[in-house]
């Protein structure tokens, strides 16, 4: 599993780079009103053109572990069929459950580095939470677009190879002040080169939940 | 200022005011000092009763709280509304409802729809900013307007981790929460949770109607809102005054402010006080009336002294006799004290100014008012024609007084009267003056009076023993009677006292008052005014009375007499002015005009060719008085004849000296003396040799009854010798028989004067006597009265 992790990128970055010579890289940059940078916010684009109709794949682990009674990541964006698994790292059990109409599913509880994996079949958010532990949030973002990145910490993300034409895209985020946690924004991408898109969004992350901000 | 007429009302009105205003100003400082006390209290209770229900506000809400929060956190209850199961939803709703207590539960989903516990319509009609409210990111708490009523609310969100929705419990806050909310209170307010309606005015949920009326409610709430930290405050409420506490609550819906209002009407918190200060008004009503008796009572006794110390002094001035009772010893029991004294002197001193007022001081016998009273008092029983006064005259008063003394003298008249008040009990007796005592009594007529003072003076001639001398007295007795006898005498004691002086004229020992001859001497004295003018009107005159020589058998000379013919009272004798005239002083006019009349006449005799002697009548008054004889010698150089001077002895008598000097300088004048009415005065000898007298003119007394008594015919042929002797010629007056004349004759007197011869007759009938009769005196006619006019 490891190293099927360390393979994945290499592969991808190959793929893109050889198939789609004629293609722009998307700079999101997206920060609070007040210029704080905002990390985990998922950006998808779907261009017009349809653009790479193949098999997803992403280039990081598709993988939410528990440890220090919390999820990691925060946000994970999966393709649509992926099976994610839920290591638990902590050696407390974790009740891991979703109500999202995308995908409800409960992983019972499970012990230490026990690991079970849901399989998503459908694109849309999938919010977790543990039984136990109020305070664990987690979100599963589940794509049908291999045009997906998340903020770093520093509140960018890139998005490589993408088609020239009009493409839409949408920005979400938890707790997020929109409509459904997202913004859309219907952009048009270069033939080749880079297209900058800044979002100045407001978060209202629940007083009671743990979060990074 | 009131003026109190009472002493009793002052005190009385003065005590109660006074101890009114004292109670007045305690109960206000009690009733202040409570009512502060009660505010502070009030306050204090309101301000913990705030706290208190804060407390039990955060405590309810915490339960809610920790009610929704099991429940929003239940896996059962999000798996079910993550399933859209609403029956599980409904009945997770209802059985934690109950659990919880409260009134009302529901679940909004995220797109705002709700899912209730039971009826759907309370909940459809929660407005969309308490919907809004509701939905936060945590859990709330507050205050929400449910089905119109305020309801004590939380919402908690139901996560998943993201909000599935918000399960919401709410308890109504009703009279029985508020109640209980006041039952944790140590004073009983009203506790009630008042929200903004929707015309802006505060409401009252317990008081039902619309609040917009409410203006002190809205007031109240209104400026509590605005301070930073409500504390209690004054309010009215109901009409009521109370001091109130507005606390805000947190509310769902930022439109609907609610607000917990405690109230605490002052009314209520003083009624336990009402009885304390009832019970005081009542001790300070009992008090002023305790008072005002009590004052009323001792001002009684206060007064009551005095009351009878103004009767006192009031019966004292009405003359009565008064005795104050005197039962105390302090000032008032002292004043009275020397009251009685005071009135006792006053009475004692007023009998002795009585006494003395109606006593006579030297011989403490009844005085002239005494006998005043004592006739008023006999007239009122005996009726005035019964009552009779007697004055009784000590004769020769002045002789008596000056043998014995004015001491002793005194003693005689007071042994007089004892004597009188010993033999005649029921006759009143009194001393009129010095020398006169006086008896009042009752007798059936004039003539038994009469008798009864002459038996008392009598009585009283009886010898009297005075110390070691034996006196011996003798009075004269005037009589009156009371009733009215028109003399114009108007006092009995009067009439009285003038009989004493008219017995003594008359030389009786007693006499009755005669009216007519005392006349009227306050009109004779008017008379004496009217000489003067009588005299320039010429109604003096002179009547003439020849002088008859009885050797040459013919008229040689007249006396000329003044006549008054007064205008209203007809002829006047000169008895009734001569004698007034020398007492008022008109003697002197009245001479100097007889004196130049008599003059005036003797010229008018001449003329008819008698040149006669004419004699005028001069006051012994006159000769004492120099100018008077200047005047008269002054018109006698004018006379054309003999003028002739008549003066009585008693004349020479009141100042000899001068009266002597006169006479002489009258004869050496050339003027002849006439010693006058010689024989009835003194006719002293020494006085006959001193007057250089011409004449001697026998008083008519002895010449009328010179034919019967051999003593009288005696006297008058050794007075003519004694004249003759002394070189006097002799006239006799009052010669009225041929018999008369014939022994004067025979005696060698020389004139005669009298009836016989003629009257004195005016001057026009006296020239023409003269002229008829120059030489046949005899002739005269006899004149039947032997009276001189």
């Amino acid at each position: 599993m490891e190293r099927l992790a360390f393979i994945l990128p290499i592969i991808l970055a190959i793929g893109l780079s050889v198939s789609n010579a004629a293609a722009a890289d998307l700079v999101v940059q997206v920060r609070t009103t007040a210029g704080a940078p905002v990390e985990d916010a998922v950006v998808t684009v779907y261009p017009a053109s349809g653009g790479d109709t193949g098999p997803i794949h992403f280039d990081w682990p598709l993988r939410m572990s528990q440890q220090n009674i919390a999820f990691h990541p925060f946000v994970l964006i999966v393709p649509v069929g992926a099976s994610v698994s839920f290591p638990n790292l902590d050696n407390v059990r974790h009740h891991v459950y979703s109500f999202s109409p995308t995908h409800q599913f409960e992983l019972k509880l499970y012990g230490r580095d026990e690991t079970r994996s849901v399989k998503f079949d459908k694109a849309g958010t999938v919010a977790l939470g543990c039984n136990i532990h109020d305070k664990m949030a987690a979100f599963i973002k589940v794509v049908d677009t291999p045009y997906a990145a998340k903020t770093d910490a520093n509140g960018n993300l890139v998005i490589h190879g993408l088609p020239p034409g009009q493409a839409t895209l949408h920005l979400w985020r938890p707790y997020m002040k929109a409509p459904n946690n997202e913004i859309t924004k219907v952009i048009a991408s270069p033939a080749d080169g880079q297209v900058s898109e800044t979002f100045a969004v407001e978060i209202h992350p629940p007083a009671m939940m743990h979060s990074a901000f | 200022m009131f003026r109190f007429r009472r002493l009793r009302t002052k005190l009385t009105v003065l005590y109660a005011s006074l101890f009114a205003s004292v109670l007045l100003v305690m109960t206000g400082v009690v009733y202040s000092a409570i009512a502060n006390n009660v505010g502070h209290v009030v306050r204090g209770e309101l301000a913990a009763s705030g706290t208190v229900f804060d407390r039990i506000w955060a405590l309810r809400t915490n339960q809610l709280e920790n009610g929704a929060g099991l429940l929003s956190r239940d896996f059962g209850f999000r798996s079910a509304i993550a399933t859209h199961d609403a029956a599980t939803i409904q009945s997770a709703l209802d059985n934690q409802m109950t659990r919880l207590g409260a009134d009302t539960a529901f679940l909004i989903a995220p797109d705002g729809a709700v899912t209730p516990v039971g009826d759907p319509g309370p909940v459809q009609r929660l407005s969309p900013a308490t919907l809004a409210g509701l939905q936060s990111d945590g859990a709330t708490a507050g205050v929400m307007m449910f089905d119109g009523a305020p309801y004590q609310a939380v919402s908690a969100p139901v996560m998943a981790p993201m909000p599935m929705g918000w399960v919401v419990f709410a308890s109504k806050l009703d009279r029985g929460q508020l109640r209980s909310l006041e039952s944790l209170s140590a004073i009983p307010l009203d506790a009630s949770i008042v929200y903004r309606a929707a015309g802006g005015g505060w409401r009252d949920p317990a008081e039902g109607a619309a609040s917009d009326s409410n203006a002190p409610l809205n007031a109240f709430v209104d400026a509590a809102l605005k301070q930073a930290a409500p504390g209690p405050m004054p309010m009215s409420h109901g009409g009521e005054r109370g001091i109130g506490l507005a606390k805000p609550l947190q509310s769902l819906d930022p439109n609907v402010p609610a607000v917990l209002l405690l109230r605490y009407p002052l009314a209520r918190a003083m009624a336990p006080y009402q009885l304390m200060l009832g019970a005081m008004l009542l001790i300070g009503f009992g008090g002023i009336a305790l008072l005002v008796f009590g004052s009323w009572a001792l001002a009684k006794d206060v007064t009551r002294p005095l009351s009878a110390l103004e009767d006192a002094a009031h019966r004292l001035q009405e003359g009565e006799q008064v005795l104050v009772g005197v039962d105390a010893s302090d000032e008032i029991g002292r004043l009275a004290g020397r009251f009685n004294e005071m009135a006792a002197e006053i009475q004692s001193r007023e009998q002795r100014i009585t006494h003395l007022a109606l006593h006579d001081a030297d011989t403490d016998l009844p005085n002239r008012q005494s006998l005043e009273r004592e006739i008023a008092a006999l007239t009122r029983d005996a009726g005035e024609d019964h009552v009779f006064v007697a004055a009784l005259g000590v004769d020769r008063f002045s002789h008596v007084r000056g043998a014995i003394g004015h001491t002793l003298f005194a003693t005689l008249m007071g042994e007089l009267g004892a004597r009188i008040g010993l033999s005649e009990p029921q006759m009143r007796v009194a001393r009129l003056s010095s020398a006169t005592l006086a008896i009042a009594f009752t007798a059936a007529d004039p003539g038994a009076a009469l008798a009864k003072a002459e038996q008392v003076a009598k009585m009283l001639e009886a010898p009297l023993r005075l110390g070691e001398n034996t006196v011996d007295v003798s009075l004269t007795a005037g009589l009156s009677g009371c009733a009215e006898d028109g003399s114009g005498v108007s006092s009995v004691i009067d009439r009285a006292t003038i009989a004493v002086d008219q017995a003594r004229d008359s030389r009786r020992r007693s006499a009755v008052f005669d009216a007519v001859a005392y006349g009227d001497p306050a009109a004779n004295l008017s008379l004496m005014s009217e000489m003067r003018s009588s005299i320039e009107q010429g109604h003096m005159l002179l009547h003439h009375q020849p002088k008859f020589d009885l050797r040459q058998r013919a008229v040689v000379g007249c006396e000329a007499l003044v006549r008054w013919t007064h205008p209203t009272r007809g002829l006047l004798a000169p008895d009734l002015f001569i004698g007034m005239a020398e007492e008022t002083g008109h003697i002197r006019a009245l001479t100097e005009w007889v004196l130049s009349q008599a003059i005036a006449d003797q010229r008018a005799m001449a003329v008819v060719g008698r040149k006669i002697a004419v004699s005028v009548n001069i006051s012994g008054r006159l000769l004492s008085d120099p100018e008077f004889a200047e005047v008269a010698l002054a018109l006698v150089e004018g006379a054309d004849g003999e003028i002739c001077f008549e003066i009585t002895e008693t004349a020479v008598i009141e100042n000899p000296e001068l009266a002597l000097a006169i006479i002489d300088r009258f004869a050496r004048a050339g003027v002849k003396v006439s010693i006058d009415d010689y024989g009835t005065g003194l006719s002293s000898l020494a006085y006959l040799k001193q007057i250089k007298a011409n004449e001697l003119k026998i008083d008519k007394s002895f010449i009328m009854a010179l034919n019967e008594s051999q003593r009288d015919a005696l006297l008058v042929r050794s007075t003519i010798d004694l004249a003759h002797s002394l070189g006097l010629q002799v006239t006799a007056e009052g010669v009225e028989t041929e018999t008369s004349l014939a022994l004067l004759s025979g005696m060698g007197c020389d004139l005669a004067q009298g009836y016989l011869i003629a009257r004195p007759m005016p001057m026009g009938q006296f020239l023409g006597f003269l002229k008829s009769e120059p030489d046949a005196a005899m002739q005269a006619e006899p004149m039947p009265k032997p009276r001189v006019a």
